[in-house]
């Protein structure tokens, strides 16, 4: 079953395109994380997930809900974080947790003083005056008590050093996989996603460039390097991606096998020599999909 | 729900009302002194001819202070909401969020007419102690518009605090500032009571300009 469902989205700001015709579903109990360069449009799409943004065309349903109008029961069961683990700051540790309960049925007081033993803070600590890293388990700490079938994470990664963003992957993949959670979330430091989501949708500017479990793009997905005696076409013919020369030689990327690369790039004539692959990680392949610029 | 709505609001709000009070209390309380040395210096009677035979107003001193209220009480609490779009957060709660947007202007309205009544009663029971009934509504009536115009204010800037764009901030300014001043013209006892529905259907009307923001902040405008 889909716990979102977006058709044919289309949105511009202004005269800028931002997608064309964008369609994904996120079946329930999956992390889906959604990657893409600056600009691609990733905050956007959450925007448009939570109602907030209404696209020029197109719909995208939570819990089979239109985004515009979602009844106050479907909101209840979505976890929202915004982009720098936004909250009322002007509330302490107890206020926001008193605050946060009257409104959810499931409210699990527990789990959100749990996480917050971990935490140098005291009862009546304004959250204005907590760290990134602190306010960023404060804001995890609320999602695990409203306890929602649905998470929705905004670049949960912003701002959160090292130590902080592996706790919160951690806390977050635990609870997802023991509650059969199902997460959408958007992070511009890839190397946390690896550890987090099954599915991997990577943005491109206007349109989605692959949508596939993140296992069979770590299995698949290769860089190979070579040296040739003349150039290689960069085009590919839809085998390779991103072929360019660097110094003396040249890499490229693809999810084909090693020979029907070679027999790809030997298509134009040209010699192809030292014809190495390499397994990647999941920044390395984000890096092979959409380019280094 | 409703009742951690208003406890939200009251946690934002709970040391700018404490200072509103006090600066109410304080003017109040000057008033009062003034009186007491003016009656002292110019003799009762003297006083009294004077606010008959010239119109002179008593409470001429609060005029702009519900005018101030009102706007810093929009500020305090809406701008907190738009700082890093935090309204996103409030507007997710699970409630219809007109109703969200109804409790939190509701709550700012309930909290205004707190403190202009018990400014208005305190000064009403003042004036009454010395004067007669008749000056004591006169002065009643004159400052009626100032704190109507508090009202005002406060769902005149609530409205321009909730739009999510500048450009349309600035251009709602215009007329809010025109609105603002037809409730700070005269000063003279009563000149306004003929306007007072004008007033009230103005009031009423404004609230509904801050639900069109939230719906606007809602469609995403920028």
């Amino acid at each position: 079953m889909s716990v979102i469902q977006c058709e044919n989205i289309t949105h511009y700001y202004g005269s800028k395109l931002i997608y064309e015709q964008l369609s994904f579903e996120v079946g329930e109990g999956k992390i889906l994380g959604l990657l893409g360069k600056n600009g691609t449009g990733k905050t956007t799409i959450i925007n448009i997930l939570t109602g907030y943004l209404r696209p020029q065309s197109g719909v995208c349903r939570i819990f089979g809900e239109e985004m515009e109008r979602l009844s106050p029961a479907a909101k209840s069961r979505i976890g929202l974080l915004l982009e720098g683990h936004i909250q009322h700051t002007y509330f302490n540790v107890e206020q926001i947790e008193r605050f946060y309960s009257r409104f959810f049925p499931r409210w699990k007081r527990d789990a959100y003083y749990e996480l917050l033993k971990k935490l140098n803070v005291t009862p009546t600590q304004k959250i204005s005056t907590m760290s990134c890293g602190q306010r960023s388990q404060v804001a995890l700490g609320l999602l695990f008590a409203q306890d929602p079938a649905l998470l929705i994470l905004d670049d949960f990664s912003m701002g959160l050093d090292p130590g902080y963003r592996r706790l919160f992957v951690e806390y977050l993949r635990e609870y997802a996989a023991a509650e059969n959670k199902t997460v959408f979330l958007t992070s511009h430091i890839i190397q946390d996603m690896e550890l987090l989501i099954d599915d991997c949708i990577i943005l491109d500017y206007g349109r989605i460039l692959l949508h596939e479990p993140t296992a069979y793009i770590l299995k698949n997905f290769r860089r190979f390097r070579f040296t040739a005696t003349a150039d290689v076409s960069a085009a590919g013919g839809g085998v390779l991606w991103n072929t360019e020369k660097i110094g003396h030689s040249w890499e490229t990327y693809s999810f084909a096998t090693l020979d029907e690369v070679r027999r790809e790039l030997s298509k134009d004539g040209a010699s192809i020599d030292a014809l190495a692959e390499e397994r990647l990680s999941l920044e390395d392949a984000f890096i092979g999909l959409t380019g280094k610029y | 729900m409703y009742r951690s709505l208003i406890f939200k609001e009251w946690i934002k709000t709970r040391r700018f009302i404490l200072l509103s009070g006090v600066a109410f209390a304080a003017l109040i309380a000057y008033i009062f002194l003034w009186l007491a040395q003016t009656s002292g210096s110019m003799g009762i009677v003297n006083l009294w001819e004077t606010i008959i035979s010239k119109e002179f107003s008593l409470v001429g001193h609060v005029k702009y202070l519900p005018l101030a209220v009102g706007l810093l009480l929009a500020v305090v609490q809406l701008a907190p909401e738009m700082q890093s779009k935090r309204l996103k957060l409030t507007l997710h709660l699970p409630m219809n969020e007109t109703r969200i947007i109804c409790t939190m202007l509701g709550y700012g309205l309930a909290t205004l007419l707190m403190l202009f009544t018990l400014a208005t009663l305190a000064l009403v029971a003042g004036i009454s102690v010395h004067f007669s009934r008749e000056i004591a509504l006169s002065n009643f009536l004159t400052a009626l518009p100032w704190f109507l115009g508090g009202l005002q204010a406060y769902l005149l800037c609530a409205w321009i605090c909730l739009e999510p764009v500048w450009r349309q901030r600035i251009f709602y300014a215009i007329p809010a500032a025109c609105v603002l001043f037809s409730f700070y013209g005269s000063a003279s006892p009563g000149a306004y009571v003929a306007y007072l529905p004008f007033m009230l259907f103005f009031i009423a009307a404004s609230f509904f300009f801050s639900l069109h923001a939230a719906a606007r902040f809602k469609d995403g405008e920028q």
